[in-house]
């Protein structure tokens, strides 16, 4: 449960109600002033003053910090909305805050767009979407998403990078995909896995009534945990060093002591079986529309591609943004960089895939332990996923980032052993992780023991390693970004031919690794092809084309609407050359419409 | 041609349907407005067996209607075993709409007058989508009349960055887009030397050169060119539908279900579960000729197991409209129709409900005869005149385009309005230049004339009359109850299914979106010393088929137990074991 200290201030509710905008929440902070009183006249102790005086900041997320905000836990929906908010409010020239649509529950699905609003067209710039948490269980993966909407308006005009990627790019920040399934696992009773898919009731058991058999905090210590019976004929014990932490197989001549019993939780709906219906059933990363396949072959795919309020909001805002060439989507867990695509022989050309790697391959060294590698190939096969729709559907690179890794527990690639983990439990978190198997009168199965592992354990990193687990992954996202098409006219030269004849060549260069149009973009014409146009009221175009030897001075020839020439892609730290034949005199402007790369004009002048 | 002059006549409808009227007139068709008016008077007219819900608002805000047929509550008739016909999901499609709203008609007709009519409607809901795509509809009454599959969203189809840029014009001012040839050394295309309205592909290893270009009527408004290439237009909602899909083709759109119309379809199917039959009007067809089969299913061959339900319908339509062997037809990607099969799980019906080749079929039936061609196996040859994809030259004979001349030939006989003849028109684009206007009428090939739409709705009618009569039907049967000791009773439950299709496809089981039929006891858990309350029971095939459950009971005497049998496609039943009376009986 997140408890909230203190409400809106009147002012900002009024606000609030205005914009419908989520809840900013003004932290009363106690008066600190008779503490101070009391230490003072006792002397001889420090005086509580307030601590973020007198600091230096350590290096990474410096001062001043505008929007405080602690990381080192997880947010409900409300909470992440308001830090947008106060974000928002702070850096009003580097943010835009809107809902992109409402979840099942009707939760609204936050859009921060971060760039440098006065500087350029904030619609044309080349857009990097970062959407998290679809499941809703998967929480760090909105926290990193707010961290990056905090750490990107904080560190504007402080760190060069971050800079000029907020002067030339937009970011657009949905934290969370899923809030309805981000809010039950946060307040309600949950395991590590629960509450993942959507909340729209589903008929899990074909019984015709839906969710009609969920798990239930039977002990109501706050915690949905296992069950266990205590059995002469069980085929479990307790692990003989870690008996508190861990369940261990007996061994084939040995008798155990325990049958497992699975989550907590009663036969509600009395057909013989424990929680196989609960609250909903179903996977929205498999609800996307490329290379989707109906729930009989992909478990939880819905009914129909984009058949929920949550997808259909995403598809519907990507392809309003034809901008946006790069993406991430952020989930837990395993410490892995996906990339598509989800099914053996599914779409990937070869040269967007080397991208992948290069950009996957830095991420390797940004995030210890994390692998960068291909979903059917290394993981398992995934049908109708996000990443394989942005790359496959509409040409974006995009990754699904799998945050935090237990190989962070003891530093190593190895992956640590149970033994390990129940040690990590035990020492460095002080038990705190699991909870004490406790007695339980359970109206089927008599008297057992309930206990076992928190929630938190396993998908989310500890409180102290969260922070770490943000910024490494926001720092790997940013390289990504970084990549994004950056177009410069760099050089317009116009060559006399005698009377009022001229040649114009316009050179246009990519100065970053992404090309404005991907591989898979040309080959299915997405995007609309990058046009370089040339306009002037005394200039007439009579030729135009591509450079296609700019030494020997070689060029073709349009063969119609030359004010207009189409190219393809202009591919990462090159540059393209087109030339026209102008005939005329006076002023003329050179534009460059990319609808990745941007637009640019540039003037000039015939002599 | 002025809109209003259109719409006087439309609401004239009503009263007279006009039978000196040319063919294809407007005012045989109902354009959206007149569909409302026409839907709600019959609403009016049998408010409670009929009724008339918006089942989503168009893009250019024109109401989709439902019509649900029925009798009592919203939870009895989705609980019924029930029938869905959707028609003018194909913006081409006029005589699907006006077919499904004759039948309509005669549903109402009947359910007055014809008392097994009446038994069958209290027993099943049929629900009617007259028109899922009334922007396109609206198309054929626009001036100029504009043939296409799919509403007005945009789209840049040529690829070029500027959106809808090229619409077609009417060059010749008749009130309709038609074809242009342009005589150009050029061109690709040369007249058919047998019949000089139509062209053929030239072709270069018969030493032909072409000598026309062929493309459809207007100027090339952006100087690309490409003539017409970029109208207005989005994707085609019967290509849109997931099993299938073709990304990236411009008739899928951009994304698969996008539109609010095919969404507000899609949602509704999900929220109806008791559909058994759907039956959708289109271009696509399966019942002129029996699906492929195979095991497992593929991209478009049903279930093996499921083949037969395919061609017994099969047999049914061609029975009832007359036609006495099978015809080569057409397969679609992204149907709605194999949606709803391939991924739902329902036998689901595609017809074409006229074209030219079937009209000839009709009219002058091939030597290959009917009595025996129903009877031959599968992979016999079929009648080379009837498939219009067949076109491979003969080798001597110049058989280029001989269906093509058969189809106009048809049409001089019996609607010689429907080919516009080529006319000389000046075109900016080709000054000097030989330019003609003309070719087929805009909706005439997909379409029938006039004179005959009412003919093919009612055969079309008589088939689906056929439909409801089908579906499975839960029952009750026998049940048997045994006294095992004091309080202790043997029960044997038999469930039957009296309908026609079993509870569940065989591809209802794979695909595991037709849950099994349960049968429920309404006692305690506690009452039961073998079996439970929830028995889910086999599929159960239909003319009779039965499931049995069984189950030992400890129940005080006298006691009734009452239950309830639920299957997702064939209705409920109720019943009671006389629990007393078996004591007695002993």
């Amino acid at each position: 449960m997140t408890r909230r200290i203190g409400g809106a201030s009147p002012t900002l509710q009024k606000a609030n109600a205005m914009t419908s905008r989520p809840g900013i929440r003004v932290g009363v902070i106690a008066s600190m002033l008779t503490c101070w009183l009391w230490s003072a006249a006792w002397g001889g102790q420090p005086g509580a003053t307030d601590p973020a005086e007198g600091t230096l900041p350590a290096l990474g997320a410096s001062f001043p910090i505008k929007v405080e905000v602690a990381w080192n836990r997880f947010h409900d929906h409300a909470g992440l909305g308001s830090i947008l908010a106060r974000l928002h409010e702070a850096f009003p020239d580097l943010t835009k805050l809107y809902s992109i649509g409402k979840s099942t529950e009707g939760r609204d699905l936050w859009c921060l767009e971060v760039t440098a609003r006065k500087v350029g067209n904030p619609d044309r710039k080349p857009g990097m979407y970062i959407d998290g948490n679809i499941h809703g269980n998967e929480v760090q993966a909105a926290e990193v998403v707010d961290y990056t909407a905090w750490y990107l308006c904080h560190q504007y005009g402080r760190i060069d990078r971050v800079t000029a990627l907020l002067d030339n790019d937009v970011f657009y920040l949905v934290p969370m995909v899923n809030p309805d399934g981000r809010d039950r696992w946060l307040r309600d009773c949950n395991g590590a896995m629960s509450s993942r898919g959507g909340s729209a009731p589903t008929d899990n058991d074909r019984d015709g009534v839906a969710d009609e058999d969920d798990c239930e905090d039977l002990n109501g210590d706050g915690c949905i945990t296992q069950m266990r019976i205590k059995d002469p004929q069980g085929r479990w014990k307790r692990h003989p060093d870690y008996p508190e932490y861990l369940m261990v197989r007996a061994k084939p001549d040995e008798p155990g002591e325990y049958t497992l019993l699975g989550w907590e939780g009663i036969d509600n709906d009395g057909d013989g079986r424990v929680n196989e219906d609960g609250k909903g059933g179903y996977d929205m990363n498999r609800n996307y529309p490329y290379d989707w396949r109906p729930p009989y072959i992909q478990y939880g795919a819905r009914d129909y591609p984009l058949s929920q309020p949550e997808t259909r909001a995403v598809a519907d805002f990507v392809l309003a943004h034809p901008n946006i060439a790069a993406a991430q989507c952020y989930h837990n867990s395993g410490g892995m960089i996906l990339r598509g695509p989800g099914r053996e022989g599914g779409t990937m050309k070869s040269a967007d895939e080397r991208l992948l790697e290069i950009i996957g391959a830095r991420g390797e060294r940004i995030l210890p332990y994390y692998r960068s590698i291909i979903t059917w190939k290394d993981l398992y096969t995934t049908w109708g996923d996000e990443d394989t729709w942005l790359y496959g559907g509409r040409g974006i690179l995009a990754y699904t980032d799998e945050m935090w890794t237990e190989r962070n527990l003891y530093k190593g690639d190895k992956a640590p052993s149970n033994e390990d983990e129940a040690e990590f439990l035990k020492q460095v978190l002080l038990g705190d992780g699991v909870v004490p198997w406790k007695p339980y009168n359970h109206p089927t199965y008599g008297a057992i023991e309930i206990g076992g592992s928190k929630k938190e354990w396993g998908r989310t990193p500890p409180s102290f390693l969260l922070e770490e687990e943000l910024h490494r992954n926001m720092a790997f996202t940013l390289y990504h970004a970084g990549t994004l098409p950056r177009l410069r006219i760099s050089d317009l030269a116009v060559t006399p031919l005698g009377g009022n004849l001229f040649k114009v060549w316009v050179t246009v260069e990519n100065q970053r690794m992404m090309p404005t149009r991907t591989a898979q973009d040309v080959d299915h014409q997405i995007s609309p092809p990058d046009i370089v146009s040339i306009q002037g009221d005394s200039v007439r175009v009579l030729s135009s084309g591509r450079v296609t030897d700019r030494f020997f001075q070689r060029a073709e020839a349009v063969e119609y609407r030359p004010q207009r020439v189409e190219l393809e892609t202009i591919s990462g730290m090159e540059a393209v050359r087109v030339q026209f034949i102008l005939q005329g005199s006076g002023p003329f402007t050179v534009t460059v419409d990319s609808a990745r790369g941007g637009l640019l004009h540039k003037d000039a002048s015939l002599p | 041609m002025d809109l209003g002059f259109y719409h006087r006549q439309m609401l004239s409808v009503f009263l007279a349907l006009a039978f000196l009227a040319p063919a294809w007139p407007a005012l045989e068709y109902a354009n959206s407005q007149a569909l409302t008016e026409q839907l709600a008077g019959l609403a009016r007219q049998e408010p409670n067996l009929v009724r008339v819900r918006e089942l989503a608002r168009s893009r250019e805000k024109r109401p989709v209607w439902l019509v649900d047929i029925g009798i009592g509550s919203d939870e009895n008739r989705s609980t019924r075993p029930a029938v869905l016909v959707v028609a003018g999901i194909e913006g081409n499609d006029l005589v699907g709409p006006f077919t499904a709203r004759a039948w309509i008609e005669r549903l109402m007709k009947q359910y007055r007058e014809d008392p097994p009519t009446a038994e069958l409607l209290k027993k099943t809901t049929i629900y009617v989508v007259p028109c899922l795509n009334p922007d396109a509809l609206e198309r054929f009454f626009a001036s100029p009349r504009i043939e296409g599959g799919g509403n007005n969203v945009p789209r840049d189809d040529d690829h070029d960055g500027l959106v809808d840029e090229d619409p077609c014009e009417d060059l010749n001012g008749d009130g309709l887009i038609t074809m242009m040839r342009v005589e150009d050394k050029e061109g690709e295309y040369i007249l058919d030397p047998n019949e000089k309205r139509l062209l053929l592909k030239a072709d270069p290893l018969q030493g032909e050169k072409g000598s026309w270009k062929l493309l459809p009527e207007g100027i090339d408004n952006d100087h690309d060119k490409r003539w017409n290439e970029d109208g207005p237009g989005g994707g085609n909602f019967n290509r849109s539908f997931p099993h299938n899909y073709q990304y990236f083709t411009a008739e899928a759109g951009v994304l698969p279900i996008s539109q609010a119309e095919t969404r507000a379809l899609a949602d509704f199917v999900v929220a109806h579960p008791n559909i058994g039959i759907i039956l959708t009007y289109g271009a696509a067809d399966n019942l002129r000729k029996t699906p492929r089969a195979a095991k497992p299913p593929g991209r478009a061959a049903v279930d093996e197991r499921d083949v037969g339900y395919y061609e017994t319908f099969g047999k049914l339509y061609r029975k009832a409209i007359g036609l006495g062997k099978e015809m080569e037809t057409l397969s679609e990607p992204g149907t709605f129709s194999d949606w709803m099969y391939f991924q739902r799980g329902r036998l689901s019906l595609a017809v074409r409900p006229w074209d030219v080749a079937l009209a000839r079929e009709l009219s002058e039936p091939s030597k290959e005869k009917a009595s025996t061609a129903e009877d031959k196996k599968e992979g016999a040859p079929t009648d080379p005149n009837a498939s219009k994809t067949d076109k491979k030259p003969a080798k001597k004979e110049d058989k280029r385009d001989e269906d093509e001349r058969k189809e106009l030939k048809w049409f001089d006989e019996h609607a010689p309005e429907a080919f516009i003849p080529w006319q000389a028109v000046e075109h900016p684009d080709f000054k000097g230049q030989r330019v003609e206007v003309g070719g087929y009428r805009p909706f005439a090939l997909a379409n029938p004339p006039a004179p005959m739409l009412a003919e093919v709705a009612a055969k079309q009618g008589d088939f689906l009359m056929e439909l409801a009569r089908r579906l499975p039907r839960i029952g009750i049967g026998k049940i048997e109850c045994h006294v095992l000791a004091d309080s202790v009773y043997g029960i044997e439950i038999h469930v039957v299914n009296t309908g026609f299709l079993p509870t569940v496809l065989a591809h209802g089981e794979t695909t595991q979106e037709v849950y099994p039929t349960r049968l429920i006891l309404d006692l305690e858990p506690a009452c039961f010393l073998a079996g439970a309350r929830t028995t889910f029971l086999p599929t159960i095939a239909g003319s009779g088929g039965t499931a049995k459950a069984r189950f030992t009971i400890h129940v005080a005497h006298g006691q009734e137990i009452h239950f309830k049998v639920v299957s997702m496609l064939g209705g409920q039943a109720e019943g009671t074991i006389p629990l007393l009376q078996a004591a007695e009986n002993k």
